[in-house]
C-alpha cells in the first residue's frame, strides 16, 4: 500500500517535472537589469550620465549612482553645464519640460511648463522640448520644440523646430513660439522637422534636419546654419541619411549615425572644413548605433549600441575616435543593462 | 524421457506455475507503472501546451469565416500540396480590434507576402487600406472594407481578383494581440526613420473612451521598442508627409525587426505566445505550419527582403463615394505585382 502510494506520487511528480521542464526551456524575456556597475575592462575618468527606465544614472569609474530626481515622468537627455550641474528633460505622455538639476539630482529650477492642461484641456496645446544643448559660452541653451503650431486643434501639423534661449532669463513655450527665445530653423512640414542642435564655438549650429524627398521617403541630412536667420547648408546627402550629430571639443570633429535609409546604421566621423564636411570614416559598420557623444577632452567617443539584433542597448566607448588610429570599441555597461538609446550620454570632467 | 519425477515434478510444476503467475503479475504491474508514468508525463505536456492547443483548435487552420450578405464565396482553405520547401504567399491582415468596432473590423494593414524557403527570399507588398477596388461582397469600396463585409475570405478573394495573385494562406492579428505578443517577446530593436509625431493618435487601448485622442512621439534612430511603442510607430499617420504609405513602410520595418526575434523562439514558447495573442489572431495555416514558418523567418537575411509600397503613380488620390480614397492604376500595379507573386489560377 505504501509502495503504491509512493509510485503514484512519483508518477504525479514526473508529470509535473515534464511540465516544468518545458517551462524552463521557454525563452525568458526578463526585464533588463538596472545599471549597478560597469565593465571591469573600462574605467573612464570623470562622470558619465545615462538614462535608463526613466531615471538618470551617474557612472564614476566602476561605481554607479542613481540621481535622486523627483518621481514621475521619464528623465532623459542629460547635458552637463560648466559647474557640473545638469540640464535634463522630464518627459510625460503628452509633453516634456526642461529642468536644471544638481549633480545629485536636486531640482534647481523648472525651466519650462509645457503642460497646458491646467488652463486649456485641448491636448494639442501641450508642447515637447527635447535635445537640450548648452552654447559654447555656457550662457544659452539650444533645443528642439514642436512650437509654434500654426493651427492647434485644427491641423495635424506638429514638427520640431530649433530655438535658443538665454540660460539666465526665463523663457516660455507657447502656441506662437518661444517667448524670450530665438528661432533658428523652419522645418520641412510633416517630416518630424529639425532636431538635435549642436552649437559650435564659432556661433554656428549643426543639427539633424528631416526632409521630404518627394519620392515617398523622409530622410535626414546634417544641416549647418551660421546664424539664426541664415539658410541651412546640407553637409551630408539624403542618400547618406545621417543624423545624431555630436561635435568634439575642437569644434571640428563630427560624429554621426548614417543609416543609408536602411535598418542598420554606420557610426561615422568626419571633419568640418569651413561650411562643408570632409570625407567620413566609418568607426562601426552595420550596427544598431545611436546617440554618440564626446568626452570633455574631445578624444574619446561614447555611443549606444545593441551588440546583436535582439540584444540590450549598452554604452560603448571608442578611444581616440577622432584620430587617425581609433581604438577598439568596448562595452562600458553590462550586457544585461538596457539603456535609453535615444538619450546620448553626457560626460563631465567633474 | 522419464516420468518418474512425478511428486517432485508436480511440486516443480506448481512452483513453475506459481512462478509464471507471479511473473505475469509483475509484468502487468510493471506495465501499469510504466503506463502510469507515461500518462502522467503526457498529461504534464498536454497541460503545458493547452493554451496553444486551444488557439490551434480555435484560431489556426481556419477553413471558413463568417460572411455577411448573400455573396457566394469559395471557402478559405490551406493549400494541400505545399511542402516545407515550396514558396508560398501569405496575406497578413491587421485590424483595430478595440471596443470601437465591436467585432466589425476593417483591415488597417494588408501586407501581401511571398516566402521562398529555399532561396530565403521574402517579398512584402503593402496594399494601401484606402485603395478603391471592386469588393468580393459586391460593389466598389475601400479595400479595408473587404474584411468587414466578409472576413478573411472576402479580403483574400478581393486581393486575388483585383491584384490577380494567388494567395495560399492568411493570418489576421488585432492591435491588442500585436502589442501583447511583442511584449511577450520582450519588445524589438528597430531603427525609427524619423521623429514620428501624432497629436490625434487614437487612445483606444487604454480602457477609457475609445474615441479619445492622445499625443504620441517616437524618437528617431536605433532603439528598443516595447509592444506599445512599436504599435505607436506603425500606427501613427497624421503628421506624416506620406500618411498611410509611410505607415505601411513602418509596418514592414517592424515585421523585419520581428524576424530577428523568431530565431530565439522555441516550441516551449508557443503556449505563452498563444496566450498573449488571445482572440486577436486567426490564420488558415495549421499550428505546425505556423511553427515551421518561424525558423524560416529567422533565417532570412536582411538583404533578401524586397519591400514594395504602392506609391504614386501606382495610385492617385481621388474623392469618390463621399470619401477620400486611392485610385489604383492597374496597368502599372498588376505587372509590378506579377514580378513577385504567382498569378491566380
Amino acid at each position: 500500500m505504501k509502495r503504491t502510494a509512493i509510485l503514484i506520487a512519483l508518477m504525479l511528480a514526473s508529470g509535473l517535472a515534464a511540465n516544468r521542464t518545458l517551462a524552463v526551456l521557454q525563452t525568458h524575456t526578463t526585464s533588463a537589469a538596472l545599471i549597478s556597475t560597469t565593465s571591469p575592462q573600462v574605467r573612464l575618468p570623470g562622470t558619465i550620465y545615462v538614462s535608463q527606465q526613466g531615471s538618470i544614472y551617474a557612472i564614476s569609474g566602476s561605481s554607479v549612482r542613481r540621481l535622486a530626481l523627483p518621481s514621475g515622468g521619464v528623465w532623459t537627455q542629460p547635458r552637463v553645464l560648466g559647474d557640473g550641474s545638469l540640464l535634463v528633460i522630464r518627459r510625460f505622455d503628452a509633453y516634456s519640460d526642461l529642468y536644471h538639476v544638481s549633480s545629485a539630482g536636486r531640482v534647481l529650477g523648472q525651466m519650462t511648463s509645457d503642460d497646458q492642461s491646467t488652463t486649456n484641456p485641448t491636448l494639442q496645446l501641450d508642447h515637447w522640448i527635447l535635445w537640450p544643448a548648452v552654447g559654447a559660452d555656457g550662457t544659452s541653451v539650444y533645443f528642439a520644440t514642436d512650437a509654434p503650431k500654426p493651427a492647434p486643434n485644427q491641423s495635424y501639423e506638429v514638427d520640431f523646430s530649433l530655438w535658443s534661449a538665454p540660460l539666465s532669463a526665463a523663457f516660455s513655450i507657447g502656441d506662437s513660439g518661444v517667448t524670450g527665445g530665438t528661432r533658428w530653423s523652419v522645418p520641412d512640414l510633416y517630416t518630424g522637422g529639425d532636431i538635435q542642435p549642436v552649437p559650435l564655438p564659432n556661433g554656428s549650429m549643426l543639427y539633424a534636419s528631416y526632409a521630404n524627398t518627394g519620392k515617398g521617403t523622409v530622410v535626414t541630412v546634417l544641416g549647418l546654419q551660421t546664424g539664426p536667420s541664415s539658410r541651412m547648408l546640407s553637409l551630408t546627402t539624403p542618400e547618406q541619411d545621417c543624423g545624431a550629430p555630436a561635435v568634439a571639443a575642437d569644434g571640428l570633429t563630427v560624429a554621426m549615425v548614417c543609416t543609408h535609409s536602411g535598418q542598420a546604421a554606420d557610426l561615422e566621423v568626419a571633419t568640418l572644413e569651413g561650411n562643408s564636411l570632409g570625407p567620413a570614416r566609418v568607426l562601426v559598420a552595420n550596427c544598431l548605433c545611436n546617440s554618440p557623444s564626446w568626452s570633455p577632452s574631445g578624444d574619446n567617443l561614447l555611443y549606444m549600441n545593441a551588440a546583436d539584433p535582439n540584444g540590450n542597448f549598452g554604452l560603448w566607448y571608442i578611444p581616440n575616435a577622432g584620430g587617425a588610429h581609433p581604438g577598439t570599441a568596448k562595452r562600458v555597461t553590462d550586457a544585461s543593462v538596457d539603456l535609453d538609446a535615444t538619450s546620448a550620454a553626457a560626460w563631465s570632467s567633474h | 524421457m522419464s516420468r518418474s519425477y512425478d511428486l517432485s515434478g508436480r511440486r516443480r510444476g506448481r512452483r513453475r506455475r506459481a512462478s509464471l503467475k507471479t511473473g505475469g503479475q509483475q509484468v502487468a504491474r510493471g506495465s501499469f507503472v510504466v503506463a502510469g508514468f507515461l500518462v502522467s508525463v503526457l498529461a504534464g505536456v498536454v497541460l503545458y501546451f493547452l493554451p496553444a492547443l486551444q488557439v490551434a483548435l480555435r484560431d489556426t487552420g481556419q477553413v471558413n469565416t463568417s460572411l455577411g450578405g448573400t455573396a457566394q464565396l469559395k471557402p478559405v482553405s490551406a493549400s494541400e500540396n505545399l511542402s516545407s520547401t515550396a514558396p508560398f504567399t501569405l496575406l497578413l491582415l491587421g485590424s483595430d480590434s478595440d471596443s470601437k468596432f465591436k467585432g466589425d473590423y476593417l483591415t488597417q494593414s494588408m501586407i501581401l507576402t511571398r516566402v521562398d524557403p529555399i532561396t530565403k527570399h521574402v517579398t512584402m507588398l503593402s496594399i494601401p487600406r484606402d485603395l478603391w477596388v471592386r469588393l468580393c461582397s459586391g460593389g466598389n469600396g475601400k479595400i479595408d472594407q473587404a474584411f468587414l463585409h466578409g472576413g478573411a475570405q472576402c479580403a483574400i478573394q478581393t486581393v486575388e481578383r483585383d491584384l490577380r495573385v494567388h494567395i495560399d494562406y492568411y493570418a489576421w492579428i488585432g492591435l491588442q494581440g500585436l502589442v501583447s505578443v511583442l511584449n511577450e517577446l520582450g519588445g524589438i530593436n528597430a531603427v525609427a526613420n524619423n521623429p514620428v509625431m501624432d497629436d490625434y493618435y487614437p487612445a483606444d487601448l487604454s480602457g477609457g473612451n475609445p474615441f479619445d485622442y492622445q499625443r504620441i512621439l517616437v524618437l528617431p534612430g536605433a532603439q528598443h521598442m516595447s509592444g506599445t511603442l512599436a504599435l505607436e510607430y506603425v500606427r501613427a499617420r497624421h503628421d506624416d508627409a506620406y500618411g498611410d504609405f509611410a505607415r505601411s513602410q513602418r509596418q514592414q520595418q517592424i515585421l523585419i525587426a520581428l524576424r530577428a526575434k523568431t530565431k530565439h523562439i522555441s516550441l516551449a514558447d508557443i503556449p505563452s505566445l498563444a496566450t498573449s495573442l488571445g482572440a486577436d489572431f486567426q490564420t488558415s495555416m495549421s499550428i505546425g505550419q505556423v511553427s515551421g514558418l518561424l525558423p524560416i523567418a529567422g533565417s532570412v537575411p536582411l538583404a533578401s527582403i524586397t519591400q514594395v509600397v504602392l506609391l504614386p503613380p501606382y495610385t492617385s488620390n481621388v474623392y469618390v463615394g463621399g470619401q477620400d480614397a486611392l485610385m489604383p492604376n492597374w496597368a502599372l500595379i498588376r505587372p509590378e505585382v506579377a514580378k513577385y507573386f504567382p498569378a491566380v489560377s
